[in-house]
């Protein structure tokens, strides 16, 4: 009797050992989906963040460092986007397999070009990221070279199953490649529309699509705007054409419903990863409700 | 429910800077409760950031020394403030300990106005993150707590009134770096005012609350994975709402 209990509760605290996958802990939702992806069944992903979080900043979770002590794979965006957070969970969790330079431990951006990179770094231009633009799964192509790159670790980091990561790697490029040569063809009458936005949060999806920043609600990174700002924003966008203001789940809706109110320009909600709406399931979901947004806007 | 977060070497550091937190804040709290000036922490805390990002703001490291002088520099300020208030303008001192607390955490955003990785540095502050707490920090306030006890048991009648204002002063701008403003606000008020007009066991009582409080935070939080400061503090509400109907259940047989 009291073996039995002693097993149960051995297998209750530490699941892991009944199945034997490989634990992925991913940094935000969308690296999460690409897990889930290319791993199937053989992998258990966890994700830091949802998509309705802002991934700049968290509140820590004992579960989190216990995540990360116990995965395999930590696949996070780096370039700082996780700066407040990333580097003290690691050290909290002591893992060593997954602390940056290990095959654990996948940083997306570094497999990417990075826009924006800053010529001098000046604290006073804002919430600079000095590595570059960090908001790179807004490219669908980005997507596509982040996949290589993390079939390549699944097969290295669970050799028994690498057959299988191949396979699922084949079959999910096959498919991804498809659908953004068809969102590239849909999107190809909107070349040169112009959009605004709230955080410089879009600049891939810009640079992929063809579409103009015409103007940002903050007035730098990550700083709030003032009244004088938006006053001359106004008169900035008085007499152009606007498509829409772009806008995510995550930031404050007020900006955005201020300036639509007195320009009468339409706010769309864009999905900025997975999950940020309900409708938004998985990555081919996402890019598609993004393209067809903008196409409904421009109807 | 996450069984695998109920983890020692996880919750443990924060545990223990919980303990010192309380160790200071549980005497001075029932001081402050007894005097009726409860939202001076706040205003202490306020000044202490503020110090902290105007050292940030000329360009000195957040964590380094002369940042942490400049909020010792700037609460001790507000301590010795404090104390000249209580001696001439008693009748409103509640009410300038409030415009106090306002005007430095306005001051922070203006100085923060353009400068927006700070106004996370100014979040975590502020709200704190216990968890994130490693013990190499624990050490220096450690060692601060000791002294402020000391002085607080052994030294009381010597210290007067700018003494308990600079202790205080001393223990929050160490307390709030370690684990935010709303934890050091539970942590001076709950237990005291749950043991209130308990006499000399009082302290102890405190002390037991507030430490159960703690601990039942730490646990729920990683069993129900929800972020641990505000955890602990609806939990030392809990203990503190049970312990008050215990105490009128034996003042009523």
């Amino acid at each position: 009797m009291k073996k039995w209990v002693v097993l149960v509760l051995a297998m209750l605290a530490s699941p892991g050992l009944v199945h034997a996958e490989l634990k992925v802990f991913a940094c935000e939702a969308e690296w999460a989906e690409l897990a889930k992806q290319l791993g199937g069944d053989q992998v258990k992903v966890e994700s830091a963040t949802t998509g309705l979080q802002d991934v700049h900043y968290i509140q820590a979770r004992p579960s989190l460092i216990a995540r990360v002590r116990s995965a395999d794979l930590v696949v996070c965006t780096g370039a700082d986007l996780e700066a407040s957070w990333l580097p003290l969970l690691l050290r909290k969790a002591n893992n060593r397999d997954v602390l940056p330079g290990q095959p654990g431990f996948l940083a997306a951006s570094k497999f990417v070009t990075l826009l924006e990179k800053p010529e001098v770094l000046d604290r006073a231009a804002g919430d600079i990221h000095p590595f570059g633009n960090p908001h790179i799964q807004l490219d669908p192509r980005n997507i596509g070279l982040v996949a290589a790159e993390l079939a390549k670790r699944l097969q290295a980091l669970d050799s028994a199953h690498a057959d299988t990561y191949a396979a699922r790697y084949a079959d999910f490029k096959g498919r991804w490649d498809s659908a953004v040569d068809g969102w590239a063809t849909r999107l190809q009458t909107l070349q040169g529309a112009r959009l605004v936005t709230y955080h410089r949060s879009w600049v891939y999806l810009f640079a992929w699509a063809g579409l103009v920043e015409a103007g940002t609600l903050e007035p730098k990174p990550g700083v709030p705007p003032s009244s004088s700002y938006l006053s001359e924003l106004l008169a900035r966008l008085k007499g152009q054409e606007i498509l829409g203001i772009v806008h995510a789940s995550y930031q404050d809706s007020r900006p955005s419903e201020w300036l639509s109110e007195r320009t009468d320009i339409p706010v769309l909600l864009l999905p900025h990863t997975v999950g940020s709406t309900p409708q938004v399931t998985d990555l081919f979901s996402m890019f598609e409700i993004l393209v067809s947004t903008l196409e409904g806007a421009a109807r | 429910m996450n069984w695998h977060a109920m983890d020692i070497s996880i919750l443990g550091p924060a545990l223990l800077a919980g303990v010192l937190v309380l160790s200071t804040h549980v005497p001075l709290g029932r001081e402050v409760l007894k005097r009726g000036i409860i939202f001076i922490d706040l205003a202490v805390a306020q000044l202490a950031g503020l110090g902290v990002i105007l050292a940030s703001t000329l360009g000195w490291e957040i964590h380094g020394y002369p940042a942490q002088a400049a909020a010792f520099g700037a609460a001790i300020a507000g301590a010795i403030f404090l104390t000249w208030v209580e001696r001439n303008l008693q009748d409103v001192q509640e009410a300038i300990i409030g415009v106090m607390f306002i005007l430095a955490a306005t001051a922070s955003m203006l100085l923060l106005a353009n400068n927006p990785r700070g106004g996370d540095e100014l979040k975590d502050l502020l709200v704190g993150q216990i968890l994130w707490v490693d013990m190499a920090a624990l050490g220096p306030a450690a060692v601060l707590s000791a002294v402020v006890l000391i002085a607080w048991f052994f030294l009381r009648h010597k210290i007067q009134r700018v003494g308990f204002y600079i202790l205080f002063s001393l223990s929050v701008t160490v307390s709030v770096q370690l684990v935010g403003v709303y934890l050091v606000f539970s942590s001076l008020i709950i237990p005291a005012l749950a043991t209130r007009n308990l006499g000399g066991k009082g302290l102890w009582a405190a002390y037991a609350v507030g430490l159960a409080g703690y601990i039942l935070g730490m646990l729920l939080s990683a069993l129900m994975d929800l972020p641990t400061g505000p955890v602990i503090v609806w939990s030392m509400a809990v203990v503190a709402v049970i312990v008050g109907l215990m105490r009128k259940r034996d003042a009523n047989q």
